[in-house]
């Protein structure tokens, strides 16, 4: 079951296609990691799910049911685009009594500025918070109304270690409660760890679109790094699954993850023994793969 | 929309910018209520000295009500600056901050937020000028004490005192809808160019312009006159004419209120159609 689908999406900035027809959907409960580089569409994608730029195309279902209007969206869905802003002469949770007074909702703001390790600073102006502050702001503000879809762009920015991990918890439980959560970074081994799917995009289409069950059955890239030149049958070893590279003594292997043991237990049989072995992230490979 | 508007006023009245016009306004107010309370005597046994050959002047000219009419007449032209800085930002500080993501990413319509933003601009004026006004009259009220108005406005007008008051609403009244049209110009700049001092220097440009080509009344340049925004913005003295001329203010009311309209009209398309990118 989809939260939501889009299809067709088509859009340009004056003589640039940004967003070229693409499609995809997100699985309803899943966590859903959006990536590409810069000037890829990830922002663009959030914006137009937002209403705050009108596609050339492009048909919006949510939870099975056509729009007509893509900003309906914002019914029942949660946003956090480009950087956080809020009025810098408001406290934090002024700011938030604010978008509750706009939703109808009766919520207090102290709650949730606690949820997101605010609360000591409630009363401060936003002109004095930090941006991680500010970016758990921005996420207390997506919490306010009921939703079943949170749309977050690049919300681990200027955070701290411990803000990042405060957050991917928070989002964590909120996804364990029922919302879909999809999230555009360029961290990729914390997205790898935290997200359900993956949706690569590259110069405005789709690159790839992988749940992580079927990234994790990938082969990983994996280098060994010898003190020495290895052995000649270590060499045949080596040249079945990748290349071997004179000048830094080192090995690229691409290897299913449950081969990486036997492989290194096989290199020290045939007498090369590999003074470092590292492993490539597997989205990162296939990142760097695809944008190269 | 009761939602959407409260939280305009709210941030308007949240912001110090808000108060620093008020201040500035009031303190000006307040300068020329002292300046005339110490060299108003001098100034104006001056002024008498020209018109003693047509006229007996018996009893105080110099009063509370003429100081408030000659402080506003001062300033008609310096109050629609501290106004457009409010009406130049309305838009432009949510595109300059990022805000204008956090408000259209709610469940809200573009036309009832623009429509929120008016009223509040409507309010800000209203709450101004009354202000502006209680500034000049109040000080002046209690250092000049009152009396009949004598004003020079196409030739010499006696103003009852007992008339005075309902006139002073009434310009008061006109005013607002004149600085209401003036910040509705600023309000587009600001949707246009998302950028508060352009939109202050653009306003600011019309307003010259538009007060010069004022001061050419002859030839070619005297077709433009009824175009003229400053034209119309200082019919609020015709209230204190001894025969108040009605067609003429019913004119630029309805100059006034058109352009309302129509500046209104053009940025609910403008806005409805705006693609937000930054």
């Amino acid at each position: 079951m989809h939260v939501l689908r889009v299809e067709g999406l088509s859009l340009h900035y004056g003589e640039q296609q940004v967003l070229n027809e693409i499609s995809f959907s997100f699985e309803k409960g899943k966590i859903i990691g959006l990536l590409g580089p810069n000037g890829a569409g990830k922002s663009s994608i959030f914006k137009v799910l937002a209403g705050l730029v009108r596609p050339d195309s492009g048909v919006v279902e949510k939870n099975g049911v056509s729009l007509n209007d893509i900003s309906d969206l914002r019914k029942s869905c949660a946003y956090m685009i480009d950087s956080p802003a809020f009025y810098p002469y408001l406290s934090g949770r002024q700011n938030l009594q604010l978008i509750c007074r706009i939703l109808g909702v009766d919520k207090d703001p102290e709650k949730l500025m606690s949820l997101v390790g605010l609360d000591p600073f409630s009363q401060k102006r936003v002109s004095n918070y930090s941006t991680g502050m500010k970016q758990r702001l921005a996420i207390a503000q997506t919490m306010i109304n009921d939703v079943d879809l949170l749309l977050l762009d690049e919300p681990f920015n200027g955070l701290d270690p411990n803000g990042f991990q405060d957050l991917i918890t928070l989002l964590r439980k909120l996804n364990e409660e029922g919302t879909t959560v999809v999230v555009s970074s360029h961290l990729l081994n914390e997205l790898e760890q935290f997200a359900d799917a993956f949706i690569l995009l590259h110069g405005g289409s789709i690159a790839l679109d992988i749940s992580k069950k079927d990234l994790l059955k990938q082969k990983k890239k994996v280098s060994f790094v010898f003190d020495s030149n290895p052995p000649d049958s270590a060499l045949n070893l080596i040249s079945k699954f990748g290349l071997y590279k004179d000048e830094s003594q080192t090995a690229f292997l691409d290897l299913e993850p449950n081969e990486i043991a036997r492989t290194v237990e096989r290199l020290v049989d045939l007498g090369a023994v590999p003074v470092n072995v590292e492993t490539q992230n597997l989205l990162e490979s296939k990142y760097l793969e695809i944008t190269a | 929309m009761r939602n959407l508007i409260y939280i305009e006023l709210y941030k308007l009245f949240s912001s110090t910018r808000t108060y620093v016009t008020f201040f500035i306004a009031m303190a000006l107010m307040l300068i020329i209520n002292l300046g005339m309370f110490m060299e108003g005597e001098k100034i104006f046994e001056f002024l008498l000295e020209s018109i003693s050959e047509y006229f007996i002047v018996n009893g105080e000219i110099l009063n509370g009500y003429l100081v408030t009419y000659l402080a506003m007449n001062t300033l008609w032209v310096h109050i629609p600056v501290l106004i457009v800085i409010i009406a130049a930002s309305i838009f432009a500080v949510e595109f300059e901050t990022g805000t204008i993501r956090l408000l259209l990413t709610q469940p809200i319509s573009r036309g009832r937020l623009l429509q929120a933003k008016v009223v509040a601009m409507i309010v800000y004026n209203f709450v101004f000028m009354l202000l502006t006004v209680l500034a000049a009259l109040v000080p002046a009220y209690f250092l000049f004490g009152t009396g009949d108005l004598v004003v020079f406005l196409d030739g010499v007008q006696f103003i009852q005192e007992a008339t005075f008051l309902k006139r002073l609403t009434l310009s008061l009244a006109f005013a607002t809808v004149s600085m209401i049209a003036f910040s509705s110009l600023g309000m587009i700049f600001s949707l246009f160019f998302k950028n508060t001092l352009t939109s202050i220097l653009l306003s600011m440009g019309v307003l010259i312009l538009s007060t010069l080509l004022q001061k050419f009344v002859f030839g070619l340049f005297s077709a433009w006159q009824p175009f003229l925004f400053s034209y119309h913005f200082s019919k609020w003295q015709l209230f204190f004419m001894d025969e108040i001329p009605v067609q003429s203010i019913l004119q630029s009311l309805g100059f006034m209120i058109g352009m309302i309209l129509i500046l209104y009209l053009i940025s609910y398309f403008k806005f409805n159609k705006m693609n937000i990118t930054q």
